[in-house]
């Protein structure tokens, strides 16, 4: 961590190092059940040792703890090689959201379970023909006496096969998909869209696990055939969800997602295919990696700067798309030159290859590939950058 | 870690004073041969960005190396030609060193003297440092200090023989033709890394400016530009290019920011920092360089449009205090072989 760290933020540290070295489990992804409850079983050992939501106030069960605090527990966390973590949707997305716009009830109701791992969370604002283009969702629901009946689908559901819950953007106003002429900044088309919570156990949901091309079953289709909602689950008003969505995608952009910590330690891998390959003396592949080496401290600086910015009471806001870049197309362009050094052993997944774990570097290549896609495309971030930093005009 | 109030002011003051006292009709009349003068000199003096580093019992401002960055970037930003980076960056924290060492041993009043003239905008310094086989501005310096084997020289009595350069406002002399009657200093090559690894830093900060500047031109173009009936940068591909440019010159600022501070606080990484914000600063320089002159189009590549006096102090930079290739070489160095960290 660059920021100059206070006394109180070293002795988290240094306790949040002991405690994890010590209990850090040694998981598969979470793309099997049984891997899955393995996965939910850590993070309720990880909150019985209250360093699950870190950020959230107080009486909600977190720290309070201040940006600096949390990128601290980020950094440790990658450090000492944690699983990734499947709650993350409830506590870094639905609960700042809940936050902003929930009712008393509603946060009463949610977040001690999310706080405990007890219900898992899954997102449901992607459609088949509204990824990038969110507004332009179809999935509708119409008020039945103090129900919302709900219909459609979505999809790229991240831990939706095995979540309890899912928040989901639904169009609940009286003209439904957008016309193709309107703008696409328009404010009709952002009207007329609701923010709810749905119980994935209510009668009339379907949910199909989707194969990533990885082999793992990552994420999944949601269908909704006539389910009925109680509007008590509607978060913010009907009819005006957007800006509850638009809380949920700056939690999304403005959490330190990415510690600086995995890049570090990626790079060192990295290091060490180039040795077991033999080709550490090689001056290409030393400039090649120092050059993501750069990349790698270039992202560190920002990912700092970022977290000051938040510590100071700022917001990323626009500028956040420039870390999403940064750090996105770093791990995409560091797994390739992975696999690049391994060579003919690149396409081998058993212990064959020279490297001692090459199935996981074929799953961190593969991920890496998406994260390109999720959580708003390079191109999206690129369109953000041009309009909204560099004001340059519409077409 | 961001920059304070005072170093906003700072900054802006040096964005006003370059851009009054040395506008692109000044950088033409230099083109065509014009003499420099000491007028513009005499001014960044009167602001105090000629002694920003002298230490104050001399006369300066006491400035760090991030004050000399935020200054160095709007020198690029204005493709200022006066040798800022080699009086500022890296001559005065070099005398300064000299005069330190000096006060165990007679002499030290040698390098104070120095110390004051610059601040009081009376002297103008230029070094040759590693190797580097042209000194810039040897023409308009008084005091030139030169590494030897390890050693460090100062000349004032010195004659040297110009070569011709693609950026003719930036005037390059053959460091093997100087003519002098030298005498060395000290023998302390410790002073001289850190002098280096401020060469190198203060570089990014000009490419930074001048990649930043090269952005602004270009945003402002493609605004105004039309075709097919619409202005050039409501297209997508060239809206991702800018875009690209700008993470670029972000992720570059903050490595020089970093290098900066390191320097500063002379911490343990300052060489390699020094290394990253170089080799950074290229990449983005070198993308915002070519993007600029693509999306200006033909009018671009014409001498009577200014754009070209940024690109050319844009490549000329490429090279000074090491090349992309050579930091990368000394940061592989540092990964790879532990020993020498």
């Amino acid at each position: 961590m660059d920021p100059p760290l206070t006394s109180a933020h070293v002795a988290f540290r240094d306790e949040a190092r002991a405690w994890l070295a010590d209990h850090v489990p040694d998981l598969p992804p979470p793309g099997s059940p049984e891997a899955f409850e393995q996965h939910v079983s850590w993070e309720r050992e990880l909150h019985e040792a209250g360093f699950q939501a870190l950020h959230w106030p107080e009486e909600y069960g977190g720290r309070g703890a201040d940006v600096v605090t949390q990128a601290i527990f980020e950094e440790e966390y990658v450090r000492a090689d944690g699983p990734d973590r499947v709650t993350v949707l409830g506590t870094n997305l639905l609960a700042p959201t809940l936050f902003a716009h929930g009712t008393d009830a509603q946060r009463q109701r949610w977040l001690p379970d999310i706080l405990a791992a007890r219900t898992i969370w899954s997102q449901g604002f992607s459609e088949p023909d509204a990824g990038s283009d969110l507004a332009s969702l179809r999935t509708r629901a119409e008020r039945d006496g103090d129900d919302l009946v709900v219909n459609g689908q979505k999809i790229w559901t991240s831990y939706g096969a095995y979540a309890d819950w899912i928040f989901a953007l639904v169009r609940t106003s009286n003209f439904s998909a957008p016309r193709a002429d309107s703008t696409p900044d328009g404010p009709t088309k952002h009207a007329g869209i609701t923010f709810v919570a749905i119980d994935l156990r209510s009668d009339g949901v379907e949910v199909r696990p989707i194969i990533q091309l990885d082999g793992h079953a990552g994420f999944s289709e949601v269908f909704f055939t006539d389910v009925r909602v109680p509007i008590d689950q509607v978060i913010g008003e009907i009819d005006d969800g957007w800006p509850v969505a638009m809380t949920t995608l700056a939690a999304e952009r403005d959490a330190p997602a990415a510690p600086p910590a995995r890049y570090e330690r990626d790079l060192r891998d990295l290091i060490d295919i180039a040795r077991a390959v033999g080709l550490d003396t090689d001056d290409v592949v030393r400039d090649r990696i120092a050059g993501l080496h750069v990349r790698v401290e270039c992202y560190r600086h920002q990912a700092a700067a970022t977290v000051a910015t938040l510590a100071a009471g700022g917001s990323l806001g626009d500028g956040a798309s420039v870390t999403k870049l940064l750090w996105s197309e770093l791990e995409r362009d560091l797994y390739a030159f992975g696999l690049e050094l391994l060579g003919a052993h690149g396409e081998v997944l058993d212990d064959r290859a020279p490297l001692r774990d090459v199935a996981g570097w074929h799953s961190r290549y593969w991920y890496a590939r998406a994260a390109t896609i999720y959580a708003g495309t390079s191109e999206i971030q690129r369109n953000i950058l041009a309009r909204r930093v560099l004001a340059l005009p519409k077409a | 870690m961001f920059p304070t109030e005072e170093q906003h002011a700072l900054r802006e003051m040096a964005r006003d004073l370059f851009a009054a006292a040395s506008p692109p009709k000044r950088l033409r009349a230099l083109w065509d041969g014009e003499d420099r003068g000491r007028d513009v000199w005499k001014r960044l003096a009167d602001a105090g960005l000629t002694g920003l580093t002298v230490p104050q019992e001399h006369g300066g401002g006491g400035g760090g190396f991030r004050e000399v960055v935020l200054v160095l970037g709007e020198a690029g930003y204005a493709a200022l030609p006066e040798p800022l980076l080699e009086t500022v960056a890296v001559g005065v924290p070099l005398l300064t060193e000299i005069a330190r060492l000096a006060e165990e041993t007679p002499g030290g009043a040698w390098a104070h003297g120095w110390l004051e003239r610059i601040a009081a905008g009376d002297a103008i310094v230029t070094v040759q440092l590693g190797g580097a086989p042209y000194v810039v501005d040897a023409d308009v310096a008084d005091l030139l200090l030169t590494e030897i084997e390890g050693s460090l020289f100062a000349l004032t009595d010195f004659g040297a023989e110009p070569v011709v350069t693609e950026d003719r406002a930036r005037r390059l002399f053959d460091a093997h033709a100087i003519v002098d009657s030298r005498s060395a200093v000290t023998h302390r090559p410790a002073i001289l890394e850190p002098a280096r690894d401020r060469g190198a830093v203060g570089t990014a900060a000009l490419q930074t400016g001048i990649a930043r500047r090269l952005l602004d031109t270009t945003v402002e173009y493609a605004r105004t530009r039309q075709q097919f009936g619409q202005p050039i940068g409501a297209f997508q591909a060239v809206q991702h290019q800018l875009a690209d440019v700008h993470v670029a010159l972000t992720a570059a600022g903050g490595a020089v920011w970093h290098a900066a501070g390191a320097i500063d606080d002379d911490g343990p990484d300052r060489a390699h920092a020094a290394a990253v914000a170089k080799a950074a600063a290229n990449d983005a320089a070198s993308l915002a360089n070519r993007v600029a002159l693509q999306l200006h189009g033909g009018i671009g590549f014409t001498w009577e449009h200014d754009l070209h006096l940024w690109l050319k102090r844009g490549l000329a930079l490429q090279q000074a205090y090491g090349s992309a290739r050579e930091h990368r070489r000394r940061i592989a160095a540092d990964l790879f072989d532990e020993e020498s960290r």
